[in-house]
């Protein structure tokens, strides 16, 4: 992975067409600018992360008989939930 | 009384107040904004998250401390203002929130995701699917299952 230091207010170019701005450097966190064409989607890899588990998770009917056969031959290990008040 | 159809469950007659608004809807999903949610007595403790628009949307779900009984709910003050919450302090879970980890049955065994757990204000039923990468928690925890000799641990 390439590694540049960087000051608030200075630039990284990625090709021709998309800017990297440090924008503003707090104590935990960093306030970066994208100036990007409209067709390159941004966005946290986190949020990339959940949408595709997802689509995922819905993709896969959740009572397929199939998958719950095999969930109540093997039931899973799980910790008894805290009741709700 | 509003009714849906579910493909996976038939017709549902349902209270709107039972209903969970999720204003944004989940990453992904992001039309679908009314779950009901749906538990089976075979099927304790998994809650089906039926969606409202979309008769064959269905999440499965567990309640977060299931699939990890010290999990630390870590929720963005964006998140806590679109639930209607103060910025501080962090929500409970069991008396302020509702707190669920979507499951994904895949062919390596079922896994929860508790990098993004949703969150239900049990005031007014807002939920979102809270990201909270700071907790390091995964998006895929395995869920094991039980051994074949292995006693299930009794509630307590």
């Amino acid at each position: 992975m390439l590694m540049m230091s960087r000051r608030e207010g200075e630039v990284i170019l990625i090709g021709d067409e998309i800017e990297i701005v440090i924008a503003h450097i707090g104590r935990s966190r960093v306030k970066v600018g994208i100036r990007a064409p409209k067709s390159t989607p941004v966005l946290a890899r986190e949020m990339k992360l959940v949408r595709d588990e997802n689509v995922a998770a819905a993709a896969l009917s959740p009572i397929d008989p199939g998958h719950f056969l095999d969930l109540r031959r093997r039931p899973l290990k799980l910790f008894p939930p805290t009741p709700m008040r | 009384m509003p009714e849906l159809t579910s493909i996976h469950f038939g017709k549902i007659s349902y209270q709107e107040s039972a209903a969970f608004h999720f204003p944004h809807g989940l990453p992904g999903f992001e039309r679908a904004r009314t779950f009901l949610p749906v538990s089976l007595p075979d099927r304790d403790p998994l809650i089906f998250l039926q969606n409202v628009e979309d008769p064959a949307l269905c999440f499965l779900a567990l309640p977060i401390l299931a699939a990890d009984p010290a999990y630390r709910l870590e929720v963005s003050p964006d998140d806590l203002a679109l639930l209607g919450m103060p910025p501080r302090p962090q929500p409970r879970i069991g008396a302020d929130v509702l707190c669920l980890a979507v499951v994904s049955l895949r062919e390596a065994g079922p896994t929860a995701n508790l990098l993004a757990p949703i969150v239900i204000n049990l005031r007014n039923r807002r939920a979102v699917q809270a990201i909270a990468p700071q907790g390091g928690y995964s998006h895929q925890h395995a869920l094991l299952p039980v051994e074949p000799d292995e006693v299930p641990v009794p509630p307590c």
